[in-house]
């Protein structure tokens, strides 16, 4: 007891820092101690959580094979009723409902066929579907995107004018997830959201797009022309690489008109289509303006020549086999290979560049 | 009568290859379940299957690598049907390259996988 | 008259020395909110995204993987094909054999099925010349690959030399025995893919520490813990710097940092502002600055982003010869850093990154060791006159001391929420056991290399060019 008074003695009769110190250090033991403790949980409950989850999915996994081998000639048998009744109460448990939704998914994604309309089935049955069309009401806007996912994989197609209300959510991840819904589920259609969308359509959305876009067997009825028009830049993007995928030859005198937009990264990209598309009437109108665009216009208007040239271009491509810039001598040099052999051979002895000369000899032996 | 023909599946999505496990043993072929490339390839030297089913993505050994053990180090014929997802082309081609002999993509129709067996093991 | 003149100096020293600590406890606290914040945000962002669609797209952008090499025989051919494992689709890796003595190349040849290709090569930025010339493989499995075998110029003229022959949009530029987790690609392309507003300019990954794991055929097949105190202190600081420091700095738009093990960038705007500087040991810090600098002074919004994902494995040193040398690399390259780009500090031109991000580093970072060095040289002289006063000093210490544990297992506990990476029974004690003695194990090592990085780099200048042509290659 003595020592415990001799202390507090001691911090009575030290100077207001030292007092501040000591308590400070009390106050930190006590949260090193919090911190501890709250380590140990942790990975203890991570530990039981790891097993408890792999516990339930066997069990469940067990229920789902039951259900789906259970199928008999009536709609539904009767060994199936019982276990959509205990699917049932169980999922009221949102832990449960995780794992189960979990399971279904993994399924739904690896299997097609009639197993893959069991499941659809069994998720409408379950009720599973009331929750996540519940979710697009929520306040938080990672339950919103989990709901659109989820209706998303299991193809509910009723939740459509639900979903669609989220087209402009100030979070991008929301947008994401209503935009594959869209596409998944109303294919060529789907995309009329378009039209409606306000914000930036990223790139990575718009790879996701395509990537659910190529997938679907008729590419019929796309509007591309009208969103080569659009005021939204990325809407111009994404209708691009659209009119690019299909060769959408349609589209060229719109996409034409891009040569003149605003936007460089636009007028770059439209040269690139419009190359792919092979259409002839680009380059006349590039030729003539050349001189006034970007390096980076010059550079893919350089590589839509090594594509579109003929005879007449020599005398104009003759004067770009000396421009600085290397992209733009190597597309001119290589025209010019093809057009007239032997001015190309020329050049190579009336150089004494080092630089040009590598150029030259490579793509001579190229 | 001889003994069912035996099948490695080397899946990495426990649901699915349950699935397919229940469905093929209804049509009378033992199934070797292998939750990887590594457990697929210890399954195929112990037991020598009639036919090797593989998902091509998978962890620690990929099923390219399941095909070229198989073909080159194993020397063996058995038949080899891979899965792929939508958009893994490429894989695919190199699957072939490598010596597999079929390829289904997911999601994929037990039914048809059902089909595609029988006639390879005919 | 001068004693009184000596008493304010030196109360006004210790009160600097009272104004540093306590606002480098507050920054520290106040970063470790932030990076809270985040994280959370970060794992909310992230449980939406199936990175399995991503990288099965052909329109995804391409990238090249840029590899320096030097004298890395041993292990070259591993480190290869763990490198061609990766499941991003549209991607090639560049191996840069930065004039290797050994018989590097003469592997990659026969086990890769290489044959010399000609190769038109844009020479934006100055390097060494090759020597052998350019590689690729027959077999169409590795078709990925290329392998440039040139003369030694270090690592950032062989990373220089990687950025001149990449055809992609994007680099990543890694250490060649770092290892790659297969999502690893697609993980780091996202954030330039996904902003609109910003242009993305790198983006960094998270480093850990690969000692003790096992890896078999180029892949980490299980994660342990190791059992030497040095590796174990890393494994620490590393939790520490990239889930708390790092975080918390992203969030801010902040970071100064890609280590050089790895980190993606547009390779447009690398090539643009010069590419790598040869002049540094701290090529990777210097070259985000560079690009930071630059984006800043054409006045367009950019981010630098960050990936927590626990992407990238490598082998920390297991020797405290190796450590310190490493750490004093470190500091030279800092140094070097700052003292380019002094013109970025306090300069309000520079918005965020010179009125924040610069002073931070140079005060807390920087100065960091030469403050407590100063501060220990201090205290030893009060303790020989005898004019010290024991309850400031002790209470001192110990607070300090507990402040350090308090923030390790903050790094602790976000490690277990969000990766949990170690996750073996027993680990929990050895980690908390670490936090604890990491003060003493590893922080008097750090303090050592980073005096000793400053000596070397004001009166050692003929170090640095030996070491940088031969390899300087730098971790973390």
């Amino acid at each position: 007891m003595s020592i415990y008074h001799d202390l507090i003695d001691y911090l009575k009769e030290s100077p207001l820092i030292i007092q501040i110190l000591w308590i400070m250090t009390g106050l930190f033991i006590i949260i090193i101690i919090f911190l501890i403790f709250r380590l140990r949980s942790l990975r203890k409950g991570l530990r039981s959580k790891g097993r408890t989850i792999a516990l339930y999915e066997k069990k469940y996994e067990a229920y789902l094979l039951n259900y789906l081998y259970s199928e008999s000639d009536e709609e539904i048998s009767a060994s199936q009723k019982v276990i959509i009744s205990q699917l049932k109460k169980s999922t009221k448990d949102p832990f449960i409902r995780k794992i189960l939704l979990s399971l279904l998914v993994k399924l739904k994604q690896e299997v097609s066929g009639e197993i893959s309309d069991s499941v659809q089935r069994l998720y409408f049955q379950i009720g599973l579907v009331d929750y996540a069309v519940a979710r697009l009401y929520h306040k938080k806007w990672y339950v919103i995107a989990k709901g659109i996912r989820e209706l998303n994989q299991f193809q509910v197609k009723a939740a459509h004018d639900d979903v669609m209300m989220h087209i402009n959510h100030p979070r991008r991840e929301v947008r994401k997830e209503m935009q594959l819904y869209m596409v998944n589920l109303f294919h060529a259609e789907g995309l009329n959201f378009l039209a409606q969308l306000e914000m930036q359509l990223s790139e990575w959305d718009q790879i996701q797009l395509l990537r659910v876009l190529q997938q679907l067997e008729n590419q019929e009825n796309l509007n591309i022309k009208s969103w080569l028009k659009s005021n939204n830049h990325s809407i111009v993007c994404f209708a691009l690489k659209l009119a690019e995928i299909y060769s959408d030859i349609e589209s060229i005198d719109e996409i034409l008109k891009l040569l003149h937009h605003i936007e460089q990264r636009i007028r770059v990209e439209s040269i690139r289509v419009l190359s792919v598309l092979n259409a002839v009437q680009a380059k006349y109108i590039l030729k003539a303006d050349i001189e006034s665009r970007s390096t980076e216009e010059q550079i893919a208007f350089f590589a839509m020549m090594e594509n579109l040239f003929d005879v007449s271009d020599e005398s104009f491509i003759s004067a770009y086999v000396d421009h600085p810039v290397f992209e733009i001598k190597v597309s001119a040099l290589k025209i010019l290979k093809v057009i007239n052999r032997a001015k190309f051979d020329a050049l190579k002895t009336e150089s004494t560049d080092p630089h040009f000369l590598r150029i030259i000899t490579f793509i001579e032996k190229n | 009568m001889n003994s069912a023909k035996k099948i490695v599946l080397a899946e990495d999505n426990s649901m699915l290859s349950m699935v397919l496990k229940f469905r093929l043993e209804k049509e009378g072929y033992k199934l070797l379940v292998a939750a990887d490339g590594k457990e697929a390839l210890e399954l195929i030297e112990l037991h020598n299957p009639e036919l090797i089913l593989t998902d091509i993505m998978m962890p620690f050994v990929s099923g390219l690598e399941v095909i070229s053990h198989v073909r080159n180090k194993l020397n063996l014929q058995t038949p080899i049907v891979v899965f792929s997802a939508a958009g893994q082309e490429k894989i695919v081609l190199q699957a072939f390259d490598l010596g597999a002999t079929d390829f289904m993509t997911k999601p994929l129709s037990p039914n048809e996988l059902v089909l595609r067996i029988k006639r390879l093991l005919r | 008259m001068l004693n009184y003149i000596f008493q304010i100096l030196i109360d006004l020293f210790h009160y600097l020395f009272l104004v540093y600590t306590v606002s480098s406890i507050a920054f520290y606290l106040i970063l470790t909110a932030i990076s809270e914040l985040e994280t959370r945000e970060y794992k909310r962002k992230n449980s939406y995204v199936n990175y399995k669609e991503i990288m099965s797209s052909s329109k995804s952008p391409s990238i090249s993987i840029i590899a320096p090499a030097y004298n890395e025989s041993l292990n070259i051919v591993e480190n290869v094909r763990s490198l061609l494992s990766n499941h991003y689709v549209n991607y090639d890796v560049i191996i840069v054999n930065d004039g290797s003595k050994d018989d590097s190349l003469e592997k990659l040849i026969s086990v890769y099925n290489l044959v010399p290709v000609d190769l038109l090569i844009n020479e934006q930025i100055p390097t060494m010349p090759l020597r052998h010339g350019v590689f690729k493989s027959t077999n169409p499995a590795f078709e990925k690959l290329i392998v440039v075998d040139k003369e030694n110029g270090g690592k950032s003229d062989a990373l220089n030399t990687g950025l001149n022959i990449s055809t992609s949009e994007f680099v990543a530029c890694i250490d060649v025995d770092c290892l790659l987790l297969e999502d690893s690609l697609q993980k780091m392309i996202k954030p330039f893919l996904e902003s609109t507003d910003k242009i993305v300019i790198a983006a960094g990954g998270v480093i850990r520490i690969s000692n003790s794991c096992i890896v078999k055929d180029g892949k980490l097949h299980d994660v342990n813990f190791p059992t030497k105190l040095l590796e174990q202190g890393q494994i620490l600081e590393y939790i520490r710097a990239f889930l708390l420091g790092r975080m918390a700095w992203s969030r801010l738009n902040g970071l100064l940092v890609i280590s050089g093990a790895f980190g993606l960038f547009d390779k447009k705007l690398a090539l643009k502002v010069g590419g790598y500087d040869r002049n540094t040991v701290g090529e990777d810090m210097e070259l985000v600055v560079r690009m930071r600098g630059y984006m800043e002074e054409q006045k367009i919004d950019y981010r630098v982003a960050y990936i927590p994902d626990p992407l990238c494995w490598t082998e920390a040193p297991d020797s405290y010869k190796i450590f310190i040398s490493q750490r004093n690399r470190w500091t030279r390259g800092t140094i070097e850093t700052l003292k380019k780009h002094r013109n970025i500090g306090f300069n309000s031109k520079y918005n965020l990154l010179g009125m924040l991000s610069y002073p931070y580093w140079f005060f807390y970072e920087r100065m960091a060791p030469i403050i407590e060095f100063v501060g220990i040289i201090y205290f030893g002289i009060l303790i020989i006159t005898d004019k010290i006063r024991w309850d400031y000093a002790f209470s001192f210490i110990i607070l300090a001391y507990l402040f350090t544990v308090v923030f390790s297992l903050i790094a602790l506990i976000t490690e277990e929420t969000t990766y949990n990476q170690y996750k073996k029974k027993g680990t929990g004690v050895k980690l908390v056991k670490i936090a604890f003695l990491e003060p003493f194990v590893i922080h008097p090592f750090v303090l050592y290399a980073a005096i000793k990085g400053n000596i070397d780099y004001y009166f050692n200048k003929k170090k640095k060019w030996g070491e940088m042509t031969r390899k300087g290659m730098t971790k973390a």
